[in-house]
C-alpha cells in the first residue's frame, strides 16, 4: 500500500476512535432516552420483525435502506440485551485484501483463540454450542524396535502374502485422523502437535458457488460473509465448505447478556438468528476498524499473524516472503487467503 | 371453465368416496397426522431444527435422504410413459396414469420434505426470480428446483390434460399432447440426474463425489419406482374393477430387477474402486459397510439394504417367483424400503462421516423427526391414493362429465 | 359397525398422541434447565495471567473502554488465561528507541506507535523495596559483588533457577552474570558491558538470537496486538513475555492447561473413537475396527 493511503487508514481509524469517546456519553443518554420512550416493546419487536420479514438482500439495498435496517437492528439488540448495541455497516477497506498466517510450528493447542472468538463474534454459547475455530490435535509418530513386527496388516491371516512391519502403520499429522475433543493437563504435549481450521476465506469459495439466493458472497477486502437475515437454511454452503467452517444455528441462540459483544457488525457479530448459517469473518467488525482479530490477539505464543495481502510491509506477506506456507486442502483448488508456515 | 370445475369436483369427490376398507386405509393414515402435527410445530414455530438429530458435522440428513429418494420416485414414472408411448405397448395403456399420479404425489412430496429441511422456510419467497435472488446458473440447487417443478407442471398436464378430455368425451389434441409427453420423458431423467449433481458436486464428500453417482441414482430409481407401481397396481386390480393385464405388471418386474441388477453392477464398482486403494477418501463408504473406530450405527442400515437388494434381484431373477402376485408385491415393498434405507438414510448420513476435518460422530433421529417423517409419508400415501382413484375412476369412466356419457372415443 | 371402529382406533391415536406429545415437552425442558445450573455454580474468575503463567499477571478492570461498556481483559473462567482484550494499549509504554534493521520494512517500527508493558515493576516480584529493587540486597555490601561471571553454587532463588550449575538456556554456554548485570541488579547487561533495562530484554536476546531478533522486528516472530496495519499502532510482547529465559532449554514456552474442548455433538456420548487409533490411549493392531483399513 502506498504511504499515502496507509496514513489516511491511519487517520480514520484515530478519529473513530475519538468520535466514541465523545459518543460514550451521547449514547449512554439516547439508550436511557430510548428506553424511557419505548412503550410497547412487543409491538415494536413484531413491527421490527415486518419490516425484516420484505428487507432486501444486503449488497442489493440501497444506502438508505442500509441505514433503515441497521437502526432497526440496533434498536432491537439494545431492548434486548439491555445496553447500547451499535450496529456497524461499514465496508471493505481500499486496497486491502486481508490475510491470515497461522505458525503450526508454534501452537500449543490452548484453544484461547476458541474462546476469544466466541466473546468477540457473539456465538451461541450452549444448546447448540457454536464455536467456528476447531484446534486439531495430531500425533507426531514415532516408530520403535518393538514394534517391528507389528503394523500393517495386523495379523499374518491379514497379509495376502504381503510382508509389511516396522510399524508401518501409526498415524502422524494425518488430518483424516486428528483428535477434537483432546483434553490433557497441560499443552503443548510431547508427542503432539496442533492445528487449528477456520474459515480459509478462500478466493474461490465453494460455498458462495452453491448458495441458490447468493447470501453468502465475498466483499471486496477478500472476506466472505453472509447475509444472515437473507439465508433460507439450505445448508448446501456446509456441505461444500472442504474446511468444515460454517456452523448452523439449530435452536435459537443462546447468548447471555452480560456477555454480549455490543460492538457489531452488519455482516460480522451482530447476534444471529435460528435456522441460518455462521462462520468466521476474521472479525471484520474490527479488522475494518484497523483491530486485529480476537484470535491474534489472544494467541499466548504469538501463531497467529494478519495483515493487508496487498501491502508488501504487513505481517502476511513478511511471512510469504520468508517462511515456508502452505494452504490446507490445496488439491480442491480454493485458493485460500489463510496460510499455514513453519519458521 | 365450468367443465373445468365441475371435472375437478367430479375427480376428487369420487376419489374421496370407497368402501369400508378404503376408509379404513385413509384413517390408518391420518393417524400419524397428530404426531405430525405435533412435531412440525415443534420444528417449524417452537424450537426450530435443534429438535432433530442434527449436528454441524452432519448438517444434512434423513428429510435430505427422502427428498433425494422421493425425487428418483418421481423420475421413475418414466418406466411406464416410456415403453406405452415410444414402443407404443399397448398393455400399459390404464398403468401410464398411475404412474404419473405417482410422479405428481412424488414431487409434491419432495417440496414437503424440502420445506422441513431447511433452516428458514419463511424466506423460501427469496429463492423466488425477479422478487428474490434466484442464483442461476451457479447453485445446482436452482437447477434443481427448475427440474422439480418443471416436472410437477408437465406431469399436471399430461395427467390432467388427458383426464379431462376423457372426462368431456373429446378427442386428445395429438401435437399438444405428444409435445409434452416427449418433454416429460426427457425431463424425468433430469430430475434424478441433476438432484444427483446436488451431491456429487461436493468434492469434499468424497463417497458422493465421483461420476456414477446420476447413474447409480436412476438405476435405483428406476427399481424403486416400478417397484411401488407394482404394488399399487395389484392393489387397485384386487379392488376396482379396472383392467390390468398382467403383461404390464411383468413387463414393470422385469424392468424393475434389470435395473436392480445395473444398480448392483454400479454398486460393486464403486465399492471396488474405493476399498482397494482404501484411501482416506474412502471412509466414509468403510464407515457406512464395517463402521470406524467403534461407531457402527450405520452397518446394520448398509447391510440390510445390500442384502434385500440382492435377495430380490436373485429372486425376481426367477420367472416363476416374479409372475407369482402372492410373493410379488411383498419383494417389492421390502425392494422399496431396502433402496429407501440406501439412499434415503445410509447414502446421505454416511456421506457426512467423518466431517471434513476427520471428525467421526455418528446420527441419531429424534422422535420429533420421525413423527415429521412418517407424518410427511402419509401425507403423501394419501394424496397419491386419493388421486390414484380418481384416475382409475376416470379410466373406468366413472368419472365423467353428463354430456360425454356413453360416448366412445379412441384415447391414449 | 366399521364406522364405531374407526372411531376408536382414531380415538384411541389421540391419546397415544397426546401422551407423545407430553413426554417430549417434558424431556425438552428438562434439558434446557441444566446449563443454567452449570452456569450459576462457578464462581468469576478476575485475575489472569497473559502469556506465560504466574508472570504475566493481569487484573480485570471494568469499563476502561466506555463507549462499549468493555473491560481492559476478559479471564478465561477455567484456566485463568486472558481471553480477550478490550483496550489493548491499557497500562502501556512507549517501547523506546530500537536499532533500524536492515531492510525495506525497516522493523515495520515507529518509535510512538510501538508501546510495552513495562517489566520493570515486576520486580517486585519478591516483595522487595518499591524503588530499590533488587539492589535492596545486591548493593555490594549485604551480598557482595561477584568477581566473575563462573557458574557457582547459589543457596537462593531456587524457585526461579533450581540448580544453578544447570541453567538452561544456552547448553552450558553462559551463566546468570551473562545477562544480570553484576553491580546493579536492576539491570541486565549484554556482552560488551552495556546495560540494559529489563523493559527491552529484547536488545540482549538479540545479541544471540538473531533471526528470531530479526523475525521480532518485523513482525513475524512473536505477539502484537492492537492494530494490524503496518505501522500502526500495536503492543509489542517482549522476549520474557513468553519465554522463560531460565529453564527456555527445557520449554520453549512452559506448558499451560488449555480451554475445554468442544461440546461433544449431540447424540455422542463421549469422544474415545478418537483415541482408538492414537497409540497412546490403544496399542495399534489390536483387532478393533480401525484395524480394518
Amino acid at each position: 500500500m502506498p504511504a499515502e493511503e496507509k496514513k489516511e487508514v491511519k487517520g480514520t481509524t484515530i478519529s473513530r476512535r475519538q468520535f466514541f469517546k465523545q459518543a460514550g456519553a451521547v449514547s449512554a443518554a439516547v439508550a436511557a432516552a430510548a428506553a424511557s420512550s419505548v412503550i410497547a416493546p412487543e409491538e415494536a419487536e413484531a413491527r421490527t420483525t415486518f419490516a425484516e420479514f420484505f428487507q432486501n438482500n444486503y449488497r442489493l439495498m440501497t444506502d438508505e435502506e442500509k441505514k433503515e435496517a441497521i437502526a432497526r437492528l440496533e434498536q432491537r439488540h439494545s431492548e434486548e440485551y439491555g445496553k447500547k448495541v451499535t450496529v456497524d455497516g461499514s465496508p471493505a477497506m481500499k486496497d486491502v485484501l486481508f490475510g491470515y498466517a497461522l505458525n503450526i510450528q508454534k501452537c500449543i493447542g490452548c484453544r484461547r483463540c476458541v474462546y476469544a472468538c466466541v466473546k468477540e463474534n457473539n456465538q451461541s454459547r450452549h444448546d447448540t454450542e457454536i464455536q467456528w475455530i476447531r484446534v486439531i490435535r495430531m500425533e507426531k509418530g514415532n516408530f520403535t524396535v518393538d514394534d517391528m513386527d507389528k503394523g500393517y496388516p495386523n495379523s499374518p491371516n491379514e497379509s495376502f502374502g504381503i510382508q509389511v512391519g516396522g510399524n508401518a502403520y501409526k498415524n502422524a499429522g494425518v488430518a483424516l485422523e486428528g483428535q477434537h475433543y483432546y483434553q490433557p493437563e497441560r499443552v503443548p504435549e510431547k508427542d503432539a502437535f496442533y492445528f487449528p481450521v477456520q474459515c480459509m476465506q478462500c478466493e474461490k469459495p465453494p460455498c458462495v458457488k452453491v448458495c441458490p439466493v447468493r447470501t453468502t458472497y465475498r466483499d471486496p477486502d477478500g472476506i466472505v460473509v453472509i447475509d444472515y437475515n437473507w439465508c433460507i437454511g439450505c445448508r448446501m454452503c456446509m456441505g461444500a465448505c472442504p474446511y468444515w467452517a460454517r456452523r448452523f444455528n439449530w435452536g435459537d441462540p443462546n447468548l447471555p447478556a452480560e456477555e454480549m459483544n455490543p460492538k457489531t457488525h452488519y455482516l460480522g457479530n451482530r447476534p444471529r438468528m435460528r435456522g441460518v448459517v455462521e462462520k468466521c469473518t476474521f472479525c471484520l467488525q474490527r479488522t475494518r476498524k484497523g483491530r486485529y482479530p480476537a484470535c491474534v490477539e489472544v494467541c499466548p505464543v504469538g501463531a497467529r499473524k494478519f495483515g493487508n495481502l496487498l501491502d508488501p510491509e504487513s505481517e502476511v506477506r513478511k511471512i510469504l516472503d520468508r517462511k515456508k506456507v502452505f494452504r490446507l486442502k490445496a488439491d480442491m483448488n480454493t485458493y485460500p487467503k489463510f496460510f499455514y508456515f513453519i519458521d | 371453465m365450468k367443465n373445468k370445475v365441475s371435472f375437478i369436483v367430479d375427480f376428487f369427490s369420487y376419489g374421496l368416496k370407497g368402501g369400508s376398507s378404503y376408509y379404513a386405509w385413509l384413517g390408518i393414515l391420518s393417524l400419524f397426522i397428530l404426531p405430525w402435527a405435533y412435531g412440525s410445530y415443534q420444528q417449524m414455530v417452537a424450537k426450530g431444527m435443534i429438535v432433530a438429530g442434527f449436528t454441524d458435522q452432519i448438517s444434512w440428513a434423513v428429510y435430505e435422504g427422502n427428498f433425494v429418494f422421493l425425487v428418483g420416485v418421481a423420475a421413475a414414472a418414466v418406466t411406464v410413459v416410456f415403453p406405452y408411448y415410444v414402443y407404443n405397448y399397448k398393455t400399459l395403456k390404464n398403468v401410464v396414469l398411475i404412474g404419473e399420479m405417482l410422479a405428481i404425489t412424488a414431487v409434491l412430496l419432495v417440496m414437503l420434505f424440502i420445506i422441513y429441511h431447511m433452516g428458514r422456510p419463511d424466506r423460501l419467497w427469496h429463492l423466488a426470480p425477479i422478487i428474490g435472488i434466484f442464483s442461476w446458473p451457479n447453485s445446482i440447487l436452482t437447477w434443481d428446483v427448475i427440474v422439480l417443478n418443471g416436472y410437477l407442471v408437465l406431469n399436471l398436464i399430461c395427467a390432467f390434460y388427458n383426464m379431462y378430455k376423457r372426462y368431456t368425451g373429446q378427442p386428445l389434441n395429438e401435437k399438444f399432447y405428444m409435445t409434452f409427453v416427449y418433454i416429460s420423458i426427457v425431463w424425468a431423467l433430469t430430475i434424478h440426474t441433476v438432484t444427483a449433481f446436488l451431491m456429487n458436486t461436493m468434492a469434499t464428500r468424497p463417497m458422493w463425489f465421483h461420476s456414477l453417482m446420476p447413474l447409480k441414482f436412476l438405476a435405483t430409481a428406476f427399481a424403486a419406482g416400478p417397484a411401488l407401481i407394482i404394488v399399487a397396481l395389484l392393489t387397485i386390480r384386487k379392488n376396482t374393477k379396472l383392467e390390468i393385464p398382467d403383461e404390464a405388471i411383468n413387463l414393470l418386474s422385469q424392468i424393475v430387477v434389470w435395473f436392480l441388477g445395473i444398480a448392483l453392477f454400479l454398486l460393486l464398482s464403486e465399492v471396488v474402486t474405493e476399498l482397494y486403494p482404501s484411501t482416506e477418501h474412502s471412509f466414509q463408504l468403510k464407515y457406512a459397510l464395517f463402521g470406524m473406530f467403534g461407531l457402527s450405527k450405520m452397518v446394520p442400515w448398509s447391510w440390510t439394504s445390500y442384502l434385500v437388494m440382492i435377495g430380490s434381484f436373485v429372486l425376481l431373477l426367477i420367472p416363476r417367483v416374479r409372475k407369482n402376485y402372492t410373493f410379488l408385491p411383498i419383494i417389492c415393498i421390502s425392494l422399496f424400503i431396502g433402496i429407501w434405507i440406501d439412499k434415503g438414510y445410509a447414502l446421505v448420513i454416511s456421506g457426512m462421516i467423518p466431517s471434513p476435518l476427520g471428525e467421526f460422530s455418528e446420527y441419531t433421529p429424534t422422535w420429533i423427526e420421525i413423527f415429521i417423517i412418517a407424518g410427511n409419508w402419509a401425507i403423501g400415501l394419501m394424496i397419491f391414493t386419493i388421486l390414484a382413484k380418481g384416475a382409475v375412476g376416470v379410466m373406468l369412466g366413472d368419472v365423467i362429465h353428463p354430456s360425454a356419457a356413453g360416448k366412445e372415443v379412441a384415447h391414449h | 359397525m366399521k364406522i364405531k371402529k374407526i372411531t376408536k382406533v382414531t380415538f384411541g391415536a389421540l391419546v397415544a398422541g397426546t401422551v407423545i406429545f407430553g413426554i417430549g415437552h417434558f424431556q425438552t425442558q428438562a434439558q434446557q434447565e441444566q446449563p443454567a445450573q452449570q452456569a450459576a455454580a462457578t464462581a468469576t474468575v478476575t485475575e489472569c495471567f497473559e502469556s506465560r503463567e504466574g508472570y504475566t499477571a493481569r487484573s480485570r478492570v471494568e469499563n476502561v473502554v466506555p463507549e462499549y461498556g468493555y473491560p481492559n481483559i476478559k479471564c478465561s473462567q477455567t484456566t485463568g488465561g486472558v481471553l480477550w482484550w478490550g483496550d489493548p494499549y491499557d497500562d502501556t509504554i512507549p517501547m523506546g528507541d530500537m536499532p533500524d534493521i536492515d531492510d525495506i520494512t525497516k522493523g515495520d517500527y515507529l518509535t510512538e506507535d510501538a508501546v510495552i508493558k513495562p517489566r520493570e515493576p515486576q520486580l517486585n516480584y519478591f516483595n522487595m523495596d518499591p524503588d530499590k529493587h533488587c539492589v535492596m540486597c545486591h548493593d555490594g555490601k549485604a551480598v557482595p559483588f561477584p568477581k566473575d561471571k563462573k557458574p557457582r553454587m547459589i543457596t537462593m532463588h531456587q524457585d526461579i533457577v533450581e540448580d544453578s550449575m544447570e541453567l538452561m538456556h544456552g547448553e552450558g554456554a553462559i551463566w546468570c552474570l551473562d545477562c544480570h548485570n553484576a553491580t546493579n541488579r536492576n539491570t541486565l547487561i549484554d556482552h560488551r558491558g552495556k546495560e540494559i533495562s529489563f523493559n527491552q530484554p529484547q536488545k540482549l536476546c538479540g545479541k544471540c538470537h538473531g533471526v528470531e531478533y530479526r523475525h521480532w522486528r518485523m513482525g513475524i516472530h512473536g505477539k502484537r496486538i492492537g492494530s494490524w496495519i503496518a505501522g500502526g499502532k500495536k503492543r509489542w510482547w517482549v522476549c520474557t513475555e513468553c519465554h522463560n529465559p531460565h529453564t527456555v532449554q527445557t520449554n520453549r514456552f512452559q506448558p499451560l492447561k488449555p480451554e475445554p474442548a468442544p461440546a461433544l455433538p449431540k447424540g455422542m456420548k463421549n469422544a474415545d473413537h478418537e483415541s482408538v487409533h492414537a497409540p497412546s490411549a490403544a496399542g495399534h493392531g489390536e483387532a478393533t475396527p480401525a484395524a480394518m483399513h
